[in-house]
């Protein structure tokens, strides 16, 4: 593939931050994985590097309770011979992505920005590069998601339903991404080859993690299940966490199916208000389950973020872009401390950090309710910018 | 809701949004004025409130004392002895003090540090599971470097005192430093890094400061803020007090002299809170007595020192406040945990919680945000798309001058040379003078330079809010006039480049606290002399690990030096007819 040469430098470029990021501090990585803004239990390294020594060993893997990571990713992962073959895969799939979001940018209808942009905006988004050095496996369903997003323009369909499938596959929830996807497919034939070939892929890709892991389906229960039901209650960004801290066992399950269905209920009226607005609606989508799924890091933010360039046309109708970028920034610098001064001084508690999440999720949610509010105001001004219309009161 | 989008309503319709934006360089300077005001209303009455024992368990002063007549003359037996040990050397001095602690039961060890040495013992609790440990620490000398004659001897006669009673739950120890900082510090990192004899978790400690061999004192001071904001939990600053004055001492908190101590009204309340705010965000450079060194451990500590020596308190009285708290402490179950660990003190009874003094410094904070809209809309460059050079020039600025301001920080711990740092910044602050005729930057990059730097200085002070909030809310008042520079084109008149000069002058980090420090009387850091206030700076980083310096280099600096490039001169403004070019 030829690429033009700033494309070639922005890739290059991504790839040698990181690896030089993972060289120059090596001790970042493990201070990263350790902070909860950057690791879960669904997707911390440690894990990972457990549950490739249990495999590597021969030990049943998902015994422990430790390891939460579908079988093959710890399979192909235990095939590289050492950890710095590992961080060079990090570093290459996260210049992979910075590509794929170049050429997604190509297939931008409405785009008064150089194409080269985005692609520095996501080399240069602080949140995407710690995400990659603390070696964080969300990295791994972001890389399938851009796969899926660039084919499916591309026109490519059964590549893209088998990436979103593999994504689906590592963490759950981007299965949902399917229902987006199909947005953007014009023909219903095609739109069933594409349902058909994800679940077939989805069904192979289980069927051999289930020979990869012994012929066992342990790894379900530990995977999905423990996404799905919130087993482990450990705090993060998200939003989860602290409902069930201290909830009476009763309510759990009731409360635990209610915030399942959170994430799942907007991504159909998502898809079907903007289906003239396909790649919007998918990244929209891609906004509510980073904001609403039980286990998010600030790598999914960061990777939102760098997707949202793509809608600068609609910029202009923001209403209030200074606010959310503020409470996004505020959110980041403040989680680690008020997490600091809960755990390691002692002189905080918890909610301290629970507060900071919540400023957290009040800025992804802004940064929605905005963004949908443009393309509304975008759709009515048909594709002609007025900014001087008023359309609402207030 | 209702009301709000009636508000908002009038609001638009009005067309104030506009005028609000017109005029946001005076809202800055009000939202500071508010700052300002609403710390000053914090000693009004109703505004504070009275402190009390939060923890049940903790019962100050309940049981009754014996340190009295019985212990008077192991006191001084101690100290006839002690006094002739000043002038030996640390070695002997911990040699002979040990074989006094191994003499009733204390196991004793001697950690070296890099200078000196540490001596300390542990008596493991009869009732505990020797999981949890009360300090009593006691430097060799205080921190004027007088000998803490009288303090040791109440720490040896305490702990010979304790390893007699069965009541004790938590293990204690006792430690002699050298001195109340470096020393004491390097001991407890050593604690609870390397040391192979230790009692557990500490839960708080105690230091004990009496210079002197007299037998009476005057009144007690007490010392609580620790290093990086850090406060004792409310419960233990308390029950010190609490148990002092049932003693029938008079307690003093910052320096209050002793005629002073009876007052209390606005103007006194007042000069003890900002005492408390000056020297808990110069934590490190102003007098360290020794609390300090516990700091970061989840220790809560705080110095008890004796004042005077005409008085009617006798030694033993001084020896029955550590006792009476360590039986309180003894009582506790949990860590400290029910009372406040954010505080500020207006009197040795009276204090005001976070949420009282947050506010002011939440809105000085946004003075900076303001600022930094200012700067960003309020120009005609606000129309030049974000996604260009204008912002990129400017994020490339910030990125090197962070990138350089660490560099500088990290090289300045190694020489530290105040009167080089010095000039750095009086060369950087004058540069709009140095470099003239340049065109360094076009208008628009240099307003957007200076939002970078507002912004970043006010998510800084934002962060510090809850960690150092003293540090916070003087660094935002000291850097505000910063906020005031205005750019320079050709045709400006020499007196607004001066007038940037001076503003870029006094908001400078070093510079303002250097101003600070030797204009303001009360300032806390009494014996720091003209620059060596900037090498007290660096020595507390490397002694006691306060990061202060750090905050300033990588937080207040390269905000700084930022606006001080912006104002460099620039290229003319742009007119209409750029601004739709480059769209």
């Amino acid at each position: 593939m030829v690429m033009p040469v700033k494309e070639s430098h922005i890739v290059l470029g991504c790839f040698v931050s990181r690896l030089l990021v993972s060289f120059v501090f090596p001790s970042l990585q493990h201070q990263l994985d350790q902070s909860v803004e950057f690791s879960t239990p669904m997707t911390s390294f440690k894990s990972i590097q457990e549950g490739i020594y249990m495999f590597t060993k021969g030990l049943p893997t998902y015994n422990g309770g430790v390891v939460h990571h579908s079988p093959i990713l710890i399979w192909m992962l235990s095939i590289l011979p050492s950890q710095l073959f590992i961080t060079v895969l990090y570093a290459a799939i996260d210049a992979y992505i910075a590509f794929q979001i170049l050429q997604i940018s190509k297939h931008l209808k409405y785009c008064n920005l150089p194409n080269y942009i985005f692609g520095i905006l996501y080399v240069l988004n602080p949140l995407v590069l710690l995400s990659c050095v603390s070696k964080s496996s969300i990295i791994f369903t972001n890389v399938l998601i851009t796969t899926a997003l660039l084919h499916v323009l591309q026109g490519n369909i059964v590549f893209a339903s088998m990436a979103i499938a593999a994504a689906g596959y590592l963490s759950l929830y981007p299965i949902l991404l399917l229902v987006p996807l199909l947005g953007m497919i014009a023909s219903w034939k095609r739109k069933i080859l594409s349902i058909i070939t994800t679940i077939i892929t989805l069904q192979i890709l289980l069927f051999i993690s289930y020979e990869i892991n012994g012929s066992s389906w342990d790894f379900i229960d530990s995977t999905y299940g423990k996404i799905l039901t919130f087993s482990k209650v450990f705090p993060n960004i998200g939003l989860w966490w602290y409902f069930f801290v201290e909830m009476f066992d009763e309510f759990i399950p009731f409360f635990k199916s209610v915030f399942n269905l959170i994430v799942l209920v907007f991504i159909v009226p998502f898809t079907i208000r903007f289906n003239q607005q396909p790649l919007f609606a998918f990244i929209l989508c891609l906004g509510w389950i980073i904001l609403t799924k039980p286990y998010p890091t600030l790598g999914d933010a960061g990777f939102f973020l760098s997707l949202l360039p793509f809608f600068n046309s609609i910029f202009g109708y923001l209403r209030y872009p200074l606010l959310s970028t503020l409470l996004i920034l505020h959110a980041v610098i403040l989680s680690p401390i008020f997490y600091h001064l809960w755990i390691d001084l002692g002189s905080g508690n918890s909610n301290f950090f629970y507060a900071i999440t919540l400023v957290y999720a009040l800025g992804i949610a802004s940064i929605i309710a905005d963004l949908t509010w443009a393309m509304l105001r975008n759709e009515y001004d048909e594709g002609k910018p007025n900014y001087n219309v008023k359309v609402t009161q207030i | 809701m209702g009301l709000l989008e009636r508000v908002q309503r009038v609001i638009v319709s009005r067309g104030l949004i506009p005028k609000i934006m017109a005029q946001l360089p005076k809202i800055s300077i009000i939202f500071v004025a508010i700052s300002i005001l609403m710390i000053a209303i914090l000693p009004m009455d109703g505004q504070y409130r009275n402190t009390y024992i939060s923890e049940n368990a903790l019962m100050p002063s309940q049981a009754y004392s014996y340190f009295r007549e019985t212990e008077w003359n192991i006191v001084r037996g101690y100290r006839n002895e002690l006094v002739h040990m000043e002038n030996s050397t640390s070695r002997e001095r911990n040699q002979i003090m040990e074989s006094w602690l191994n003499e009733f039961g204390v196991k004793t060890q001697i950690y070296e540090n890099r200078d000196n040495e540490v001596l300390y013992g542990v008596f493991h609790a009869p009732r505990g599971d020797g999981t949890e440990a009360i300090v009593l620490a006691v430097p060799w000398f205080n921190v004027d470097g007088e000998f803490n004659t009288n303090g040791a001897a109440v720490g040896v006669a305490l702990a010979r005192y304790f390893s007699r009673w069965p009541v004790w739950s938590k293990n204690i120890i006792v430690v002699f430093s050298e001195n109340p900082d470096s020393a004491l510090r390097s001991w407890v990192e050593a604690y609870y890094t390397s040391l192979d004899l230790t009692g557990g978790s500490i839960e708080a400690a105690i230091v004990l400061d009496s210079p002197g061999e007299n037998d009476y004192f005057d009144y007690l001071e007490v010392y609580y803020d620790g290093l990086n904001g850090e406060l004792p939990n409310l419960d233990l600053v308390n029950i010190g007090i609490y148990i002092a004055e049932h003693e029938g001492m008079r307690v003093s908190l910052h320096g209050t002299p002793f005629d002073q101590i009876k007052e209390n009204n606005y103007w006194t309340r007042l000069k003890i809170l900002v005492a408390s705010i000056q020297s808990s965000a110069f934590s490190g450079l102003t007098k360290t007595h020794g609390n300090e060194a516990f700091s970061g451990w989840r220790i809560q500590s705080i110095t008890l020192k004796t004042k005077g020596n005409s008085g009617p308190l006798d030694i033993t009285c001084f020896g029955r406040v550590p006792e009476a708290m360590f039986r309180s402490i003894n009582n506790l179950l949990e860590k400290f945990h029910q009372s406040f660990f954010f505080y500020l003190l207006l009197a040795p009874r009276q204090f005001v919680s976070i949420s009282s003094y947050l506010p002011s410094a939440v809105i000085l904070s946004v003075a900076f945000v303001i600022a930094f809209m200012d700067s960003y809309i309020n120009n005609p460059s606000f129309a030049l798309p974000f996604f260009s050079n204008y912002t990129l020039i400017p994020a490339i600025v910030w990125t090197v001058t962070l990138v350089a301001c660490f560099i500088l920080a990290q090289l300045f711990l190694i020489l530290p040379i105040p009167s080089l740092l010095l000039l750095i910044n009086i060369v950087i602050s004058i540069s709009s003078i140095i470099i003239q005729n340049k065109k360094l930057f076009k208008p628009a990059v240099s307003n957007r330079l200076r939002s970078f730097a507002f912004l970043h200085l006010s998510l800084i002070l934002t962060s510090l809010l809850m960690v150092n909030f003293p540090l916070s809310f003087m660094i935002g008042l000291m850097a505000f006039p910063m906020t005031k520079v205005r750019s320079i084109t050709a045709n400006t008149a020499p007196q607004i480049k001066l007038e940037n000069i001076i503003l870029l002058m006094i908001s400078n980090p070093f510079i303002a606290l250097i101003i600070y420090n030797n204009v303001s009387s009360n300032s806390g850091l009494q014996g720091l002399q003209g620059l060596r206030v900037i090498n007290r700076l660096i020595s507390a980083w490397k002694d006691m690990r306060c990061w202060t310096w750090f905050v300033l280099c990588l937080g207040w600096l390269p905000s700084w030096i930022m606006v001080a490039i912006s104002v460099i001169e620039n290229e003319r403004e742009p007119t209409s007819h750029d601004v739709k070019k480059n769209e």
